[in-house]
């Protein structure tokens, strides 16, 4: 029996989360049944030729095989794969991340379920499909985002009123779902388009949607208060898989958007209207990371630089700058990863707060989630040594090429993380006084030295080598950038 | 054709014109009262509201318009228990009282109401019929209302609800695929169900 390709890549995801849903309470067994399942997803997609069938049994699976869905077609295409592997790849990693950091965790199987979605939006043909099935994953990703153990002590929160300590879910189901009119009715505008071809008021309609609902699924200015309060008062690994993952997909999907309607995009001036926003959120993202108070929230802001160094380098309208943004989508998950083993443990030590003054001294009760956290912080701005570097290096070059002052305030943007992370440097080499040391076991106050998981401690320093190894040897992530970039036409 | 669905399909053709002030004023209520039973009972009465203009695109399946009625008491249902959990944490008796800043909430929804209806007066959604497209327009306003000024959890879900309805009614009238209609349950769905535990997880132990 002939299996098509999507129905391999979506419905294995799916069946092995319903078997983890009754494994909850084996963390170590869910965990690597999870890793395995998407590292096995992603090693198909990248191994498996997409004409050659794969014998399984008595199955067949042929990947590059169609799926008919009640006449809507799904299919793996050479431009998707990259994709789809980064998304299994990275949703594996962060499995392994989360195997020490959250324990009986509904995140494994939603994971699954959530990353298969996400897949499902990568294959189907029509947008329409593709953004109902981006938002359907963003709500699901709420579930794990916020769960009762990573609420207790009020992790990472303000106490400001009703819904503060859910505020990051509830805002980003909120704006996933404000960007859905958008993507849908876009579709129905170029269809109508394709009939008038000389009302060009469609066309912009088009455009003006479709660039607001990227952008509030960017978290641009002014919408990137989901950013910041996701990684205020959410779980830091589920915080991590919703900025690479889910982030990752709507990229791909502003990619696959541009690549189908590229007489839009040549109509549209999206150069000009990506390399402002970029540039906004860049500034706006430094300012507010340089004067955070938050470490979760400079996580937010950080990737809100991140993201606006992204649409700066597809804003170039050059092939260099699909490779640049790709690459700076490669490195984001070990950055990321690092900050959010560093933040999960900075705010045990705060006692689940993690403003400057509750993590006061706390590198030298917890030193390796301390160093987690700075590389991570420094890899996510841009600066050395880390895979960002080179990338951001490349991007302030071929902007001061076009314009100085562009660069200048790119560059502005990241050192504006940079400040923030100095800031949290002081506060967390600060000694505690003496005098006022907590003593071990009094109410509310942890433990003065935290005994680091062994699990923990090898994820951190695997991950800071990897970064390092990166952030000197770029080219192999750069050649990988370059292969999929060729398959984006848009702006040849 | 079942009784029920017959039923809602006579009754929208003569009342789908007090059906979109139903709906508004539903909406209202909610805004502005912040006993949550009565906001339950509110967003309960919306969905049948809704269900009559539904059934008017949906001339010829009008059982997909008392299907997107279920799925709303559904939701309603499972707001409910989370309404309860919340109520027997914080304990107390639940008594009747005006939103916070009534005012101020007063004044903003006579605003946007006013701003939905000149914009449905000025701009005509295309396929989309004089009543419905108010309905839209009225749908969207209280959604961002309630998105953009509240912090309870419930309230901004029912917002959000309100615009995936809005979005469903304007869609359903240029294309109404069963595939979109299907997907668009299901998000309604899990949106209610992400409403619902978000309610409870909040609760501190």
């Amino acid at each position: 029996m002939t299996v098509p390709g999507p129905i391999f890549i979506l419905g294995v995801p799916v069946v092995m989360a319903v078997g983890l849903q009754f494994l909850r309470r084996w963390t170590t067994v869910m965990a690597w049944l999870g890793v395995l399942t998407a590292g096995l997803v992603g090693a198909v997609i990248v191994f498996l030729p997409l004409t050659q069938p794969w014998q399984l049994g008595s199955l067949e699976i042929k990947l590059g095989e169609p799926l008919l869905i009640l006449g809507r077609e799904l299919i793996v295409q050479p431009v998707d794969r990259f994709a789809l592997a980064f998304l299994f790849f990275t949703t594996a990693g962060l499995f392994v991340v989360a195997w020490r950091l959250l324990p009986h965790s509904n995140f494994f199987p939603i994971g699954l379920v959530t990353v298969s979605l996400l897949a499902g939006a990568l294959l189907v043909e029509q947008v329409v499909y593709t953004a109902l099935l981006v938002v359907m994953a963003a709500i699901l990703a709420v579930f794990p985002l916020h769960e009762p153990e990573t609420l207790r002590g009020g992790a990472g929160t303000e106490e400001h009123g009703d819904g503060s300590r859910t505020s990051g879910g509830l805002r980003y189901m909120a704006y996933a779902v404000l960007a859905l009119p958008g993507l849908m009715i876009t579709q129905l505008l170029l269809d109508l388009f394709a009939t008038f071809p000389n009302d060009q008021g469609l066309l912009s309609g088009a455009a003006v949607l479709m660039s607001l609902s990227f952008a509030i699924l960017f978290g641009a200015t002014p919408f990137q208060s989901w950013l910041s309060n996701v990684a205020m008062n959410g779980s830091p690994p589920v915080v991590t898989f919703i900025f690479t993952v889910n982030l990752g997909t709507v990229w791909f999907m502003l990619l696959s958007y541009l690549q189908s309607y590229a007489w839009l995009e040549r109509q549209a001036a999206f150069g000009p209207l990506f390399t402002a926003l970029g540039l906004l959120m860049m500034i706006i993202g430094g300012l507010l990371a340089a004067s955070q108070q938050s470490l979760g929230r400079l996580v937010g802001y950080a990737t809100l630089v991140d993201n606006g160094a992204m649409l700066l380098a597809l804003g170039l309208e050059r092939v260099e700058g699909i490779v640049l943004a790709s690459m700076l989508l490669l490195a984001r998950p070990l950055s990321l990863s690092l900050m959010t083993l560093g933040l999960q443990g900075l705010r045990d030590v705060g006692g689940g707060d993690d403003s400057r003054e509750a993590v006061l001294g706390a590198a030298w009760r917890a030193p390796w989630r301390a160093v987690a956290f700075m590389v991570g912080g420094i890899a996510l701005a841009g600066f050395p040594i880390s895979l960002s570097f080179p990338v951001r290096w490349g991007l302030y070059r071929l902007l001061a090429a076009e314009n100085l002052l562009w660069a200048l305030l790119a560059l502005g943007g990241s050192a504006g993380v940079v400040l923030g992370l100095v800031g949290v440097i002081r506060s967390l080499l600060t000694p505690p006084a003496t005098g006022t040391r907590p003593r071990v076991g009094e109410a509310g106050v942890r433990a003065i030295t935290v005994v680091e998981d062994r699990g923990v401690l090898l994820l951190i320093v695997v991950l800071i080598l990897v970064s390092l190894i990166l952030g000197l040897f770029p080219q192999q992530a750069g050649r990988l950038a370059l292969q999929m970039a060729e398959y984006y036409t848009f702006f040849q | 054709m079942s009784p029920l669905v017959a039923w809602l399909a006579r009754f929208s053709h003569l009342t789908s014109g007090p059906a979109v002030w139903g709906l508004f004023l539903a909406g209202a209520v909610i805004y502005l009262i912040a006993e949550w039973r009565i906001r339950l009972l509110a967003l309960f009465v919306q969905y049948f509201f809704l269900a009559l203009l539904f059934s008017r695109l949906f001339a010829n399946r009008p059982e997909l318009a008392l299907l997107k009625m279920l799925v709303g008491w559904l939701i309603c249902g499972a707001l409910y228990f989370s309404a309860r959990v919340r109520q027997d944490a914080v304990g107390g008796r639940s008594h009747f009282h005006w939103a916070a800043d009534l005012p101020f909430r007063a004044f903003s929804l006579a605003t946007f109401t006013l701003i939905a209806y000149l914009a449905s007066q000025r701009y005509a959604l295309p396929f989309v019929p004089e009543n419905l497209a108010l309905a839209c327009f009225l749908l969207t306003v209280l959604a961002l209302l309630f998105i953009g000024t509240e912090e309870d959890v419930v309230v901004v879900g029912v917002g959000v609800l309100n615009l995936l309805a809005a979005l469903d009614m304007f869609y359903s009238s240029q294309d109404p695929g069963l595939l979109v209609t299907g997907l668009l349950i299901m998000m309604n769905l899990l949106v209610g169900l992400v409403v619902s535990y978000l309610a409870v997880v909040e609760v501190p132990e």
